[in-house]
């Protein structure tokens, strides 16, 4: 008896340090796991970041503008016409060549005005028309450079020289002379968060995009929602368990995982070739989001909805509430936060997705800011992807700096649906 | 005087030995249950029940009266439908899809299942507490007005907070909580939820209240103090008990009724039901031999 | 006839608790029977020493009684018996009372018979003894052999020899007025018989109780105090 039962205690003894090492080992595996996905996040932060920081500043150069009414050719600002023939372009020409006298010949006179951006013109007439009283004088402007300028002068301190690629050495002097004068400074990039795309680098901004993944996903969660959490009160509560509503389970299952751009044909075939909404616009982006969201927001507000203990119906059901009063006063409330959750990781998915709105025009180059749901815009994805494929050397910086826009706008969401959730949520 | 009283005693006597019938020794369903299923002025009544979940049936031809302000309690064996039968009183059973009830179920003469008795109606008349204790995760206080508030029973907030306390009286638990009524129902032990649970149930004056195994989630302390509350709540309701406590069942209630597998063999006082049961089979289950 | 299956259980050793007391019980029932048997046999043949033997044992079937009534009220604490097995716990409890209270009476028989061997043997009142001792103890027997087989009908029957008993008693008692009336000088001895005729009669009313144990154990019924059935 004693020596069987010793023999059993040796061969537990045994036993327990094979599996104390298998649990060990499978630790160490987690453990690894963790430690490659923590890597390949901090690697794609890091790159991003390196990459994008630089796209929040802005190099920009003094400069004295003289309002000179001869060069505009402007004799009444009233005259809207004449205000928008005017060669404000001109003006920073002046102005430069007033700068530098010693530039003659017509290619350096060239290079000399393209120091400035190209849309430098722009924002003087915009100065101008706030500011009437400008017209014959002059002030001391700091005008945004060119973004090759941009890009040189942001390079000037690397490791590996600066980057040279389109500034030739005369422009590289003039710049050092700038320098030298205290009249080239990096400021906060204003643009890049004030204004829509632009073919200039230094003229593009975000705003225009975000402002469109804003009024999409309005639509899409005021459409989305309500209409997911009916659906799926009316699926789990009220429906009757047969073939019907079998098959329309089946079927939502299956849409969740049909790819997105399906929806994008859907929708153009549906929202733009038969009810005829206009392309590219808010309205019908978020329309094709709700489509894509819903499978996503059913299904995880039924699994909300069953995680209410039936207890609870139950007792309601006892008390004699009908059985409307038991979904609203005991399931829903107690579904919400499940509910929120799966809304909002439905919003973030459409957030990010790019591949739907492709087919209903919404990948087209828009300048202006969208102010409504009928104007046409793009959403911030989609910003990522034209910029990716831009060729101007700049315009690499800006898509890491969008990508962390978009990131910091799904972060703000996940952090709502994590307050909301602990807000709502109730113990039982 | 004397005499009459003397021939009465023995008469009744007789009596009382001509109807002990021979126990029955057949582990057969009896066509009827056996014993007492009927009493004079029953509360409720309950005529050739059947109950079907879907192709199987879950309660054979039941026939058994509920008594005015009796305790009955149902025994048996796991899935020997007793829940089954007490959530068909009050129409509980609606909530299954696959389940259909047969028979005729009649609370004061008026039929349970008829069109024109409404559901939520029949269940402001027939309360239901249930195994474990599921108080709203609401304030004490809601939990209590919840029914009332539903029903309309108190038209302003004085009334409605008389209804709370006498309720909470009634069910024993005001002394325990009447200081924090706006805390959660959830934070009380499982004895007092199961209290707030009674409490909740008679605040719509019920004229009967099923408990389906109430005590099977406490310790024996908060079992005790329930079947304390039974006794006395059996003063002004009707009560149906469903219970896996034979010793509850001996305890709390005037009537046992005892299911297996879906047919009633028998219905008695519980007294002799305890100490004398007239079917083998309840006999096999009381004594605790085989299942 | 009724079954109690009393070895059916799902707690085995339930089964063995309730054998247990009933086996104890009729062990019980045994000693007090040869207590009985040979309190009447001292009786008759003027034996103090069988008498000194009856006088002895008797503690002995007090401390079974003691053991017995513990087991009972264990058993009912430990397993809450009901139905069947709460009526066996309570007709045994019962039966080991009646059982101690005829091994007192055995004792007062046996005392009798020492103050009669002092005495002297005397002829007269040795018959209805024997008479009256045969029926109690045949009864005892039939109660003891209608519990350990369950059987009521055996119990009812030899309820009705209490009858006999009784009758028996009564004229032995007549009898007995006669012989001291005839003969005063043996009033103190007829007395002695007559007190162990009186400790017979009691014998038998405990053997009755125990066969009403016996029908309440096995029906469910309690029959005391109560006319028999099929009684006139």
């Amino acid at each position: 008896m004693t020596e069987s039962k010793q023999s059993h205690t040796a061969i537990i003894q045994r036993s327990l340090a094979r599996r104390y090492r298998a649990e060990k080992r499978f630790r160490a595996y987690g453990l690894m796991a963790i430690t490659f996905g923590l890597l390949c996040v901090a690697l794609l932060f890091t790159d991003i970041i390196s990459k994008g920081y630089k796209a929040f500043l802005q190099t920009s150069i003094q400069l004295n503008i003289t309002y000179d009414a001869d060069v505009l050719g402007i004799s009444d600002l009233n005259n809207k016409q004449q205000v928008a023939l005017a060669d404000f372009q001109g003006l920073v020409k002046k102005s430069l060549q007033a700068r530098f006298p010693d530039v003659t010949g017509r290619k350096e006179k060239r290079d000399l005005v393209s120091l400035v951006s190209s849309g430098a013109g722009y924002d003087l007439r915009d100065r101008l028309i706030a500011n009437p009283q400008l017209l014959g004088n002059t002030e001391t402007l700091w005008l945004s450079a060119d973004d090759d300028i941009d890009t040189y002068y942001k390079s000037m301190g690397d490791e590996n020289g600066a980057f040279t690629g389109r500034t030739s050495e005369m422009r590289q002097g003039w710049i050092e002379t700038l320098k030298q004068d205290g009249d080239i400074k990096l400021g906060l990039n204003r643009v890049f968060f004030t204004h829509g795309d632009s073919r200039e680098p230094e003229q593009a901004g975000i705003w225009g995009a975000a402002m469109g993944s804003l009024f999409t996903l309005i639509i899409t969660l005021s459409l989305s929602f309500p209409i997911g959490v009916a659906a799926a009160v009316y699926l789990e509560e009220f429906a009757p368990r047969n073939r019907w509503t079998d098959l329309i389970e089946v079927n939502i299952n299956n849409l969740a995982a049909v790819p997105s751009i399906i929806f994008g044909l859907l929708g153009l075939a549906i929202f733009i070739n038969f009810f005829h909404v206009p392309r590219s616009v808010p309205l019908v982006g978020g329309l094709v989001l709700t489509l894509m969201t819903l499978p996503t927001i059913i299904i995880s507000s039924r699994a909300s909805i069953k995680a209410v203990p039936p207890s609870i119906r139950e007792a309601a059901i006892g008390v004699g509430a009908s059985p409307m009063q038991v979904v609203l006063h005991h399931v829903l409330p107690l579904a919400m936060p499940g509910m929120l959750t799966g809304a909002i990781i439905g919003m973030a998915q459409a957030l990010g997705e790019t591949a739907p709105l492709l087919m209903i025009g919404m990948v087209a180059f828009i300048v202006d800011i969208p102010g409504g749901f009928t104007e046409p815009a793009t959403v911030l994805p989609v910003q990522i992807f034209l910029w990716a494929d831009s060729p101007e050397r700049a315009f690499v910086e800006k898509t890491s700096a969008a990508i962390m826009v978009l990131l910091a706008f799904l972060i703000m969401m996940n952090t709502l649906a994590v307050v909301l959730r602990k807000r709502l949520e109730r113990r039982w | 005087m004397v005499n009459k009283l003397v021939t009465d005693t023995a008469e009744m006597l007789e009596e009382k030995t001509a109807s002990r019938k021979a126990v029955v020794h057949s582990t057969a369903y009896p066509e009827q249950a056996i014993g007492s299923p009927f009493v004079k002025n029953p509360k409720m009544s309950m005529r050739n029940v059947d109950v079907f979940y879907g192709e199987k049936q879950a309660i054979f031809n039941v026939n058994v009266d509920i008594g005015q302000n009796e305790v009955i309690a149902m025994i048996g064996p796991s899935g020997c439908g007793k829940s089954t039968f007490l959530r068909s009183i009050n129409r509980m059973n609606d909530t299954v899809d696959s389940c259909r009830v047969k028979g005729e179920l009649t609370l004061d003469g008026e039929d349970i299942y008829s069109a024109k008795m409404d559901p939520v109606a029949l269940r402001a008349r027939v309360g239901m507490v249930f195994q474990k204790p599921n108080p709203f995760p609401k304030s004490i206080y809601d939990n209590v007005s919840y029914g009332p508030r539903l029903h309309g029973l108190a038209s302003r907030r004085a009334e409605l907070d008389e209804i709370v306390e006498m309720s909470l009286h009634r069910a024993g638990l005001w002394e325990e909580v009447k200081d924090r009524l706006d805390q959660p129902g959830t934070g009380l032990s499982g004895g007092q939820q199961q209290r707030l649970c009674i409490a909740r149930a008679i605040a719509i004056s019920p004229e009967v209240i099923l408990m389906d195994e109430p005590c099977s989630a406490l310790d024996p302390i908060a079992t005790a103090k329930i079947e304390e509350l039974i006794a006395e709540l059996s003063e002004n309701y009707t009560i149906a008990i469903v219970t896996h406590s034979m010793q509850q069942a001996a305890r709390v209630s005037h009537r046992t009724a005892y299911f297996h597998l879906g047919h009633l063999v028998e219905v008695n006082d519980t007294e002799k039901v305890f100490t004398a049961p007239e079917h083998e089979l309840t006999e096999a289950y009381i004594t605790g031999r085989f299942g | 006839m009724d079954k109690l299956n009393l070895d059916q259980h799902i707690s085995r050793q339930f089964n063995e608790d309730l054998e247990e007391i009933k086996t104890s019980m009729l062990e019980m029932g045994g000693l007090v029977e040869m207590q009985v048997g040979d309190a009447i046999r001292a009786l008759e043949d003027a034996d103090s020493g069988l008498a000194e033997k009856v006088i002895e044992v008797e503690s002995r079937i007090d401390e079974m009684e003691m053991d017995i009534d513990e087991t009972c009220t264990t058993l009912i604490a430990r397993r809450q018996p009901a139905a069947s097995d709460l009526r066996l716990v309570t007709a045994v409890s019962k039966a080991i009372r009646d059982l101690e209270r005829i091994g007192d009476e055995a004792q007062k028989i046996a005392k009798m018979a020492i103050h009669l061997a002092e005495e002297g043997v005397a002829p007269r009142g040795y018959t209805e003894v024997r008479h009256i001792g045969n029926c109690v103890r045949k009864m005892l027997n039939d109660s003891l052999d209608a519990f350990s087989r369950f059987d009521a009908e055996a119990a009812i029957a030899t309820m009705k020899d209490d009858r006999q008993v009784d009758m028996d008693y009564k004229s032995a008692l007549r009898e007995m007025i006669t012989y001291m009336m005839e003969d005063p000088r043996s009033i103190s001895r007829s007395m002695n018989i007559l007190w162990a005729l009186r400790s017979l009669e009691r014998i038998g009313d405990h053997a009755k109780n125990i066969c009403e144990h016996v029908v309440y154990l096995v029906q469910g019924r309690d029959i005391r105090h109560r006319k028999l059935d099929g009684d006139s």
